[in-house]
């Protein structure tokens, strides 16, 4: 090799290395599709929020550890036990250049608490009945009673522009975005790709890609070839097979975290066989939860014993799980005769991972119940699983659930208060708890409350907690970010090593 | 020619029109959009009021009623999921489904149509049966598989091409290939067939005693008359390809009407699926007839009015 030739490769390596070590000015985030909208008041599903809560900002927000910290709101002070004062940020400016004021937060509230904006996300806050600007910084909220969820459900509420809303359709505003978040909105190249550019005005902190780009690749194996070509630098769901397989590769890693998303096994407590407790206990008995989440998941699922995780408010220490059991489980079944082998349906979706569906059949079936698998499209699952007669809901299903709240009462008041429409419980010391826990603003209350709550439903096996869902992400090796629990992807927080 | 031409038009309309019947009503008997709106902690009442904002607590009579008046106005609605003009979406994916079944139409004609001559011309020779079990097995793969062996192979390992997305014709390539070897068989055994044929006819076997050339006799003689049975075969493959396009636009992101398709109905954004059906139907349509047409003029002997002379 001649002097020159060797010059020049060591040129073009020293160029390549330096090439890599200069931080990136773009970052490529592959989702599974693109956003349903970016009207944050509109629509709630992943791919959206991953995106719009970039664009805005909310009342507040929660840190890495998963406390509630401030956003637009600096401060907030309980009045009463139904009247909420926010205090607001000075200084925030829109993408469009206004300022962000009182107004505009008693605007986005009395928005989307607007029946006729028909907002999918009424419902979590559907306990405002009033907002009023008390100060040129000070914002009131009102409750129909006392709601100590109202700040968990605030970090999901964005703060919109009401002076681009008088003005624009929705339609326009969805086509169009503007907030006051780190990152604005460039462009929405329909079914491809949505663009954000940094907000070099941002009040808080300042994001460090100049822009970052959104796809929409539907599928994992695609997702997962993108990440190791390159061409993406963080890709969203993947399962525990695709993970091992990015741990093995050169560049990429795996990020994980713990979620806040319970897994279970729901039953039917209202109609037989599982209206009968020892049977439930049976049920719970025959299905080995630590395999499925060793064996079959592998990607650091932990097993639970009650319908929360450590991240949630209202998580009791000391809840052990029922102990797997299928010998005592089939003695139970076997003594019962004709009672457990009533036919059941356990319904699910293929959304759902039907691994897992089937190995519960199979247990529950090994221990003498009668067992069938009942699937679906998802929205005929939740119009079974929500039918408005709690006796023909499915007798066996399975979930995974998230309020986004943190809180338990996201979680416990859906799926066993006997006036909700997910709820086959008809249990009235459990429903005065959750309804008390509900509805006092005193927090050793609520997690005694909870403590019991959690006490019942374990002694009389109302629903099968299985394991605490981990989120998986693939990410360029580079790419400094760490997953939280509300599975939230905020890009001001991510950064890329030297 | 005017008959047939009103004729052909009142059948499209009622094929058209029983298209419509079908794709509202078997959409309806699925799943109810309003569910996969909201989030799994949201009310009854929350339910109620969504489905009414959406229309969907009407009677499914008005509903039809409703969609079939929309239709005649050319208005494809707005999707409930996005709230964006059903027309907009589509006017937004059209193009890439047009360049992709463009790119496989190339692939498939480029490679089939050669293939088979080369088929029927070499027929018996050795070659035959290995190339023609080349072919199958290119049109028994599972596009999905092929797709994934292709952007690990390329994308990944050597790095030629990007693995998924749009942005350039680079990105095109392996969409088109994938989608375009399913085609290329059938274009492959068409010609084949349609070539064997031909040649055991008497203007063939008289241009032979004449004395013309393989090379003139193939361009001149076998290709034009070969080409009728291909044309037809083309209108359907394009409908094929846009059927076919579904798996693979979702393994490439491709973002076209198939992948746009599968994300409205798991979403059961009917209105979307209305209008992508109703669009796949026209297109149907439209090629069948021009399928006939194309005869009339390959072959003077096919008239439009099915009378041949």
């Amino acid at each position: 090799m001649s002097i020159r030739t060797t010059v020049a490769i060591a040129a073009v390596a020293a160029a390549l290395s330096a090439g890599i070590a200069q931080a990136k000015d773009q970052l490529v985030v592959d989702l599974v599709n693109e956003p349903s909208t970016l009207d944050p008041h509109m629509q709630w599903n992943p791919d959206s929020y991953y995106v719009y809560r970039n664009i805005f900002d909310n009342i507040v927000t929660r840190d890495n550890g998963g406390e509630i910290a401030p956003q637009v709101a600096t401060e907030w002070n309980w009045l009463s036990d139904t009247e909420l004062e926010l205090t607001i940020r000075d200084g925030i400016t829109f993408h469009d250049g206004e300022a962000l004021t009182a107004d505009d937060v008693v605007y986005s509230v009395k928005r989307i608490t607007d029946p006729e904006l028909a907002s999918p996300q009424l419902g979590q806050f559907a306990a405002i009945i009033d907002a009023r600007k008390t100060a040129d910084n000070k914002v009131v909220l009102t409750t129909d009673g006392p709601y100590p969820v109202l700040l968990a459900q605030l970090v999901k509420l964005s703060v919109v522009p009401e002076h681009v809303l008088a003005t624009v359709s929705e339609q326009d505003f969805n086509a169009n975005p503007i907030g006051s978040g780190p990152y604005k909105f460039e462009t929405w190249d329909r079914g491809v790709s949505v663009t954000l550019d940094k907000n070099d005005d941002y009040w808080g902190d300042q994001g460090e890609f100049e822009t970052v780009e959104f796809m929409a690749v539907p599928d994992a194996s695609t997702r997962v070839a993108n990440l190791r070509a390159g061409t993406a630098d963080l890709i969203v769901s993947i399962d525990s097979d695709q993970a091992m397989q990015l741990e093995s590769a050169a560049n990429v890693k795996v990020l994980t975290a713990p979620t806040e998303r319970v897994a279970f096994m729901g039953m039917n407590t209202l109609v037989p066989p599982l209206d009968d407790p020892e049977l439930r206990r049976a049920a719970a008995m025959a299905v080995d939860r630590e395999g499925i989440a060793l064996g079959l998941l592998g990607g650091g699922e932990q097993v639970v014993g009650q319908m929360a995780t450590s991240a949630h408010f209202g998580y009791v220490d000391g809840i052990d799980p029922i102990p797997y059991d299928p010998e005592q489980a089939a003695e139970i079944v076997a003594a019962k005769g004709d009672a457990a082998a009533v036919p059941m349906t356990f319904a699910t979706s293929p959304v759902f991972d039907q691994r897992i569906v089937q190995a519960i059949q199979q247990m529950l079936n090994e221990a003498g119940f009668n067992v069938d698998i009942g699937l679906t499209d998802m929205a005929t699952y939740l119009k079974k699983a929500q039918n408005a007669d709690p006796e023909q809901r499915p007798q066996l299903n399975f979930g995974r659930w998230s309020c986004a709240c943190q809180d338990v009462d996201g979680v416990a008041f859906p799926l066993l208060h006997s006036s909700s429409n997910w709820s086959r419980v008809n249990d009235p010391e459990l429903d005065a708890l959750l309804e008390n826990a509900r509805t006092t603003v005193d927090s050793d209350q609520r997690l005694e409350d909870y403590a019991r709550v959690a006490e019942i439903v374990r002694d009389n096996t109302y629903i099968l907690p299985l394991y605490q869902a981990t989120a998986l992400y693939g990410a360029a090796d580079a790419l400094e970010w760490q997953p939280t629990a509300n599975e939230s992807m905020f890009l001001n927080r991510m950064s890329w090593s030297q | 020619m005017g008959y047939f031409l009103l004729r052909r038009l009142w059948q499209s309309l009622i094929t058209l029109f029983g298209v419509m019947t079908l794709i509202f009503f078997i959409q309806r008997l699925t799943g109810d959009p309003t569910y996969l709106l909201v989030p799994e902690t949201a009310t009854q009442q929350d339910i109620e009021t969504l489905r009414h904002a959406l229309g969907l607590d009407r009677p499914l009579v008005v509903q039809y009623l409703d969609f079939l008046w929309q239709m005649v106005r050319f208005d494809l609605g707005t999707s409930y999921v996005q709230n964006v003009p059903v027309s907009t979406i589509i006017l937004s994916r059209l193009p890439y489904t047009l360049q992709l079944a463009g790119g496989a139409l190339l692939v498939a004609v480029a490679l089939g149509l050669p293939l088979g001559l080369l088929l029927a011309i070499g027929n018996r020779s050795r070659l035959t049966s290995p190339l023609m079990g080349v072919v199958l097995a290119a049109q028994s793969l599972p596009t999905f598989w092929s797709g994934i062996l292709m952007i690990m192979f390329f994308g990944v390992f050597l790095g030629w091409l990007p693995p998924s997305g749009t942005g350039s014709w680079l990105n095109l390539i392996m969409p088109s290939i994938a989608l375009g070897l399913l085609s290329m068989a059938t274009f492959a055994r068409i010609m084949r067939s349609s070539v064997i044929d031909e040649m055991s006819k008497d203007y063939i076997r008289s241009a032979r005693a004449r004395g013309v050339g393989t090379k003139r006799l193939v361009v001149r003689h076998l290709l034009r008359n070969s080409a009728i049975p291909v044309i037809s075969i083309t209108a359907i493959e394009i409908s094929q390809l846009l059927a076919g396009a579904v798996i693979v636009e979702t393994v490439f992101a491709w973002p076209g009407l198939g992948l746009l398709t599968v994300q409205s109905v798991v979403a059961r954004d009917f209105v979307i699926v209305q209008g992508v059906v109703m669009l796949g139907a026209v297109v149907t349509i439209a090629m069948n007839f021009l399928a006939d047409l194309l005869y009339s003029l390959v072959d003077p002997r096919i008239r439009l009015d099915g009378a041949t002379r």
